[in-house]
């Protein structure tokens, strides 16, 4: 039970951390690492994508929460995509989901961020 | 320390030394054991996350760190249902006590979640102070699988 994670750039000074495998108690520090290690006040979006992630305890969900913490703070958007339905009943039990960016796919994401740079466009 | 594996009568049980790398032990002996018990997915994702969040609870809480010990956590499958105990030796530590009032306003960056996904994904919880041991039993009802 690894963890894998890849950090891919997006547009607009994004970033997307694409998380598979587990996020639990031994794994969570490595994704605090390279949270740490990637986002900074430069980045104006993190997108959690957890296409490939099959469990999430307590201890990921902190560092999920931290990260969401750092992008509220520093006015950025933090995104999450693709949660499996057994990861997002872990986010329903502790009623976190309210007020989150949450998007089942890429699509519906795609179409989230289309809108809000056309409203970016019509306020310039 | 090897995992000791005993079965007797639907019960199976795994002993673990209070470290947080042993959760892997314990998730891997529960996947093992729910193939044997032929337990269906949704319950096996349920409990599977319940051993994470009490052992960690345990190896937290009930030692003080570098102290090694042993936690014994034992299984018993009967009839659509589960029930888990994990026994240590720790500190008196009772978990049920530290429930989170208020989880949707809670800091979700500090502690407190771990007994509320336990309490939420389980039928009955229950905790003992026996002798010099922590005794805490979850139990969980599950339906059958069509193919058993």
């Amino acid at each position: 039970m690894s963890l894998d994670i890849v950090i891919t750039p997006e547009a607009n000074n994004g970033k997307r951390i694409s998380i598979a495998g587990s996020l639990d108690s031994n794994t969570a520090p490595e994704l605090q690492q390279s949270i740490d290690d990637e986002i900074n006040d430069s980045v104006n979006a993190t997108i959690i994508d957890f296409k490939g992630l099959d469990f999430l305890s307590s201890a990921g969900l902190r560092v999920i929460f931290k990260a969401k913490k750092m992008m509220d703070g520093n006015g950025g958007k933090f995104l999450m995509v693709n949660l499996q339905p057994q990861i997002k009943k872990v986010f329903e039990i502790i009623k976190a989901l309210d007020g989150m960016n949450v998007f089942k796919d890429q699509a519906e994401m795609d179409e989230y961020l289309t809108a809000m740079q056309d409203k970016v466009k019509q306020g310039e | 320390m090897i995992a000791v594996d005993i079965d007797v009568k639907n019960t199976r049980s795994i002993t673990l030394q209070n470290r947080l790398e042993d959760s892997i032990k314990l998730a891997d002996f529960f996947s093992d054991y729910v193939k044997t018990y032929k337990i269906p997915d949704d319950a096996y994702n349920d409990l599977r996350l319940v051993l994470e969040e009490a052992f960690i609870n345990i190896t937290s809480y009930a030692y003080d760190r570098g102290d090694s010990q042993t936690i014994t956590v034992d299984f018993n499958n009967t009839a659509g249902e589960i029930r888990i105990t994990f026994n240590d030796t720790g500190i008196a530590f009772d978990p049920l006590s530290h429930t989170t009032d208020n989880i949707e306003t809670a800091d979700h960056c500090e502690g407190g979640m771990g007994i509320h996904i336990i309490r939420s994904l389980t039928d009955h919880q229950q905790y003992h102070r026996v002798g010099q041991s922590n005794v805490f039993t979850v139990t969980k009802h599950y339906t059958k699988q069509n193919n058993e």
